[in-house]
């Protein structure tokens, strides 16, 4: 018995504007709405609706036997709400077929968890209260931004609660073994790992419309091949990808929904093998193994670290400088400045400062909303100085405020008034000054 | 003495709107300024049509060809007035690529015979790529061009157009003047090169030299060897600009950086002050504008050294952009390695503000009362600008004292400087 697991990465960034120098103080809207919107119009179009009807289609036809999971960021829910609802629509409909798993991940699609273990908690809580609200689920596995990954996540996912975390099937923690299995971080009792099978994964999310590769075009009759030649030798195949995939990354020419829409009935005709969502697959299978990474993987590049999002200066002073607002922001109590917060948050932003100018920058550029990646942190830079003001300014206010506040509770004491007359005028008068 | 209008023929390169290097400005509102004085044609390679400019005919290359060229200076009507220049960032001859063909005057002519009379000015390959052909090519047009012209004197700006003078010198016998605004040794650091090559010989040849500095005087004559007798120094006037005041967008205070972000400009330098500033002052930020070849490590050394919430890039601005800059700016600071001249500093204080520049300049002779560091003294820079951000009664001094000084230049004092000069050293027989 073998199972394969589907995972789909579905993510979009808030986008800033090209803010210039000249807009802080003066400009306080940070984002590239017309940017954002006509992006998430396009992608919806291409690949959203297109790919979740497919599915479930797919879903109907196979009776629960073709089971899938996605991730969705809390980034792309949002802005599925603001400009595609009919999107979120119809992956509540998927959500409905109880054949479709979702996970848990930072709201903000973030870096949190290397920065501020608290903060990272309260995405992830934020993330999941989301989903339980739209798809009535509560996440049991997780999935952290771009599969970033080491053994202190397991383990701190564990005392939250969580009963699997996935990682990329890095090869030189792996040691030859197979990422075919399921692990478990060292430490951990209870949570365990489910390992990308990245060659697999990559020859349908990279590979697949590349005239120049040998198995170019792809069939869902090779690819079944391909799995079933798996058994014996693995118990999970774990096909980890990003949504766009399909029609987006790779365009609907190349055969993409073809190629999905065959590949479960192929891949069912061996009897030993069964879709599986990540919940159901820890269920089956035991640990076999422990995959042990002190090192930050992740799915990203060549290197599979973290070296796409914080590699050079300019994203490690960026980061560093936006996680550093973390107790202020909370400090104003205020939900407006927290979401923008969350969006400056969001690890796209970073990533479109790397300045890896080798295989991997076109992959980069190909991303990036700006020219290059220093004036990708030149106007995150000016934002940053922008919301940085705006945050100190209301937490100077609620402080005089709650001063202000305190004043007027003293001015009701009698006693002391009553003994000074002076001391009621000083009281009223530094009242005034201090609401003003 | 004659005293009747001199002609004189003006070889330019580049005009305005020109952000990026401030021999643009200085040529226009130069020989705007020398039109009540002298009569003035310029050539220079590229017009467009749209701007008129009173009393002077200018000629663009590329509104010419060989066929209709006596037309072009015979018909007022034909020619275009004085118009506005466009340049591209990569057109920009200060920061072009020179081929590292060694300099030979016999090549040069060689090439300028290839080029013959009768070659259209090709503007398309103007720019960019072979600069050395651009201006031979300019040389040998200007050239052919100019044995139909009458005129007294020849007036060259740079190295860009002294092929051209030392052309028209020899075909005419009139004399040759070369206004230097920029060296090669400004910009590279070293004396040597076909850039260096072409300016040395240029102003053996030239009859007199006009630095807009004597800094840059002194920086001929010790690493070109030409003696200070054939040189007569006119500073740079400055454009009349209305100074504003606005209150920046946040509550620190503002020290600014203007000019290319090249060697030449000290950008690191600048980047070595703000890091000395905010390690003992933190409510200031710094900002530089402009743009060049040092924008991106100067970008990532100040995220390295983790100041990305005190120094702020704007990259390429506008006049007017840059005008709101100095409004709303506490200090301005000017590390150049070596600057001829420095026309933002002149700006700054037009501006009022106190302004802490390099003695490696020559705007510091105009501005005695800035304060003024070897660029290699950063320490120094930083203390000026620390004492200037915390005491404002400091700061009012400096900037009132510049005020001053700027009564001394005009461009109106330069014309008439240029125009006596001519006579002084008998150009104008």
């Amino acid at each position: 018995m073998s199972s394969v697991c589907f995972y789909f990465q579905v993510h979009q960034p808030y986008r800033l504007r090209t803010y210039s120098f000249f807009d802080i103080g003066n400009q306080h809207d940070y984002l590239d709405e017309k940017k954002n919107e006509e992006i998430m119009h396009k992608v919806a179009d291409k690949c959203y609706l297109r790919t979740n009807l497919l599915m479930l289609e797919l879903i109907r036809k196979h009776q629960g036997k073709f089971r899938i999971a996605y991730s969705i960021s809390g980034m792309a829910l949002e802005q599925f709400e603001q400009y595609r609802p009919d999107v979120l629509a119809s992956f509540i409909e998927l959500a409905e077929t109880g054949c479709v798993e979702f996970l848990a991940e930072t709201h903000a699609h973030s870096l949190s968890f290397i920065y501020s273990r608290k903060e990272f908690k309260r995405q992830v809580n934020k993330h999941a209260a989301l989903i339980k609200r739209y798809f009535n689920q509560t996440p049991r596995v997780f999935r952290n931004t771009e599969l970033i990954f080491n053994n202190d996540l397991a383990n701190y996912l564990e005392s939250m609660g969580y009963d699997g975390v996935l990682s990329e099937g890095v090869d030189r923690h792996l040691d030859a073994r197979s990422p075919d299995f399921v692990y478990q971080a060292p430490g951990a009792s209870k949570i365990k790992c489910l390992l990308k099978n990245y060659r697999l994964s990559d020859d349908i999310a990279f590979r697949f419309s590349d005239k120049g590769w040998s198995h170019y075009p792809l069939t869902a009759d090779t690819f079944k091949d391909w799995i079933h030649a798996r058994a014996g030798s693995g118990e999970v195949v774990n096909l980890f990808m990003d949504y766009e995939t399909f029609g987006e990354h790779q365009w609907e020419d190349s055969g993409i929904f073809e190629f999905l829409k065959h590949l479960p009935e192929a891949v069912l005709s061996h009897p030993d093998f069964s879709f599986n969502t990540p919940t159901e697959v820890l269920k089956l299978y035991p640990s076999r193994g422990v995959y042990d990474v002190h090192e930050f993987t992740s799915w990203a590049d060549t290197e599979r670290d973290l070296s796409a999002w914080l590699s050079n200066p300019m994203q490690q002073e960026a980061s560093r400088r936006i996680y550093s607002m973390e107790s202020q922001v909370h400090q104003t109590g205020d939900p407006e400045i927290l979401k923008i917060w969350e969006r400056l948050l969001t690890s796209d932003h970073f990533y479109y400062m790397c300045t890896k100018f080798w295989n991997d920058g076109d992959v980069h550029k190909y991303f990036s909303p700006y020219d290059s990646p220093y004036d990708a942190y030149m106007y995150f830079m000016n934002v940053y100085s922008d919301f940085e003001q705006t945050v100190k300014l209301l937490n100077t206010f609620k402080q005089r405020e709650e001063q202000a506040a305190s004043l007027q509770a003293e001015s009701s004491k009698v006693d002391r008034k009553r003994v000074f007359p002076n001391y009621a005028r000083a009281i009223s008068t530094s009242t005034a000054a201090l609401v003003s | 003495m004659s005293q009747k209008r001199p002609k004189v023929l003006m070889l330019g390169w580049e005009f305005p709107p020109i952000i990026n290097g401030g021999l643009g400005v200085a040529c226009h509102d130069l020989s705007q300024a020398m039109t009540s004085m002298a009569s003035i044609t310029m050539v220079i390679p590229k017009t467009s049509t749209g701007f008129q400019m009173d009393n002077m005919q200018l000629i663009g290359l590329n509104m010419l060809d060989a066929a209709s060229k006596k037309n072009a200076f015979t018909d007022k009507a034909a020619t275009p007035g004085f118009e506005r220049f466009t340049i591209d960032a990569d057109l920009n001859p200060y920061s072009a690529n020179i081929s590292e063909e060694p300099f030979s005057m016999e090549k040069l002519r060689q090439r300028q015979k290839d080029i013959g009379a009768d070659t259209r000015f090709d503007l398309d390959t103007l720019y960019g790529g072979d600069v050395i052909s651009k201006v031979v090519q300019y040389a040998a047009r200007v050239a052919e061009l100019a044995k139909d012209m009458d005129f007294d004197i020849i007036h060259a700006h740079d190295w860009m157009t002294m092929l051209a003078g030392i052309f028209i010198k020899e075909a005419s016998g009139k004399p040759l003047v070369i206004h230097i605004h920029s060296l090669e040794y400004d910009r590279s650091g070293i004396a040597a090169g076909w850039v260096y090559e072409l300016e040395k010989h240029g102003m053996e040849m030239a009859d007199l030299l006009m630095p807009v500095s004597h800094y840059t005087a002194d920086v001929i004559a010790r690493y070109y060897g030409i003696s200070k007798k054939k040189m007569a120094v006119i500073h740079n006037g400055t454009s009349i600009v209305k100074p504003f005041k606005k209150s920046a967008p946040y509550a620190e205070k503002t020290v600014l950086f203007v000019g290319r972000l090249t060697r030449q400009k000290g950008p690191t330098h600048f980047l070595d002050i703000a890091s000395a500033v905010l390690a003992q002052h933190k409510d200031v930020r710094f900002v530089m504008a402009g743009v060049g070849d040092y924008f991106s490590s100067i970008i990532e050394k100040s995220a390295n050294d983790k100041l990305g919430n005190r120094f702020h890039m704007t990259g390429f601005l506008n006049t007017n952009r840059l005008r709101d800059l100095f409004a709303i700016s506490d200090v301005y600071c000017m590390p150049s390695l070596s600057e001829p001249f420095g026309l933002s500093a002149v700006e700054a204080a037009q501006f009022s503000i106190p302004c802490v520049i390099s003695k490696q300049s020559g705007v510091a002779e105009v501005l005695p009362g800035s304060l003024k560091f070897d660029f290699w003294d950063t320490r120094k820079a930083a203390d000026y600008i620390i004492n200037l951000l915390r005491d404002p009664v400091f700061a009012q001094k400096v900037s009132a004292d510049a005020v001053l000084n700027l009564n001394q230049i005009s461009w109106p004092i330069a014309a008439s400087k240029i125009i006596d000069a001519y006579r002084d050293f008998s150009l104008l027989n």
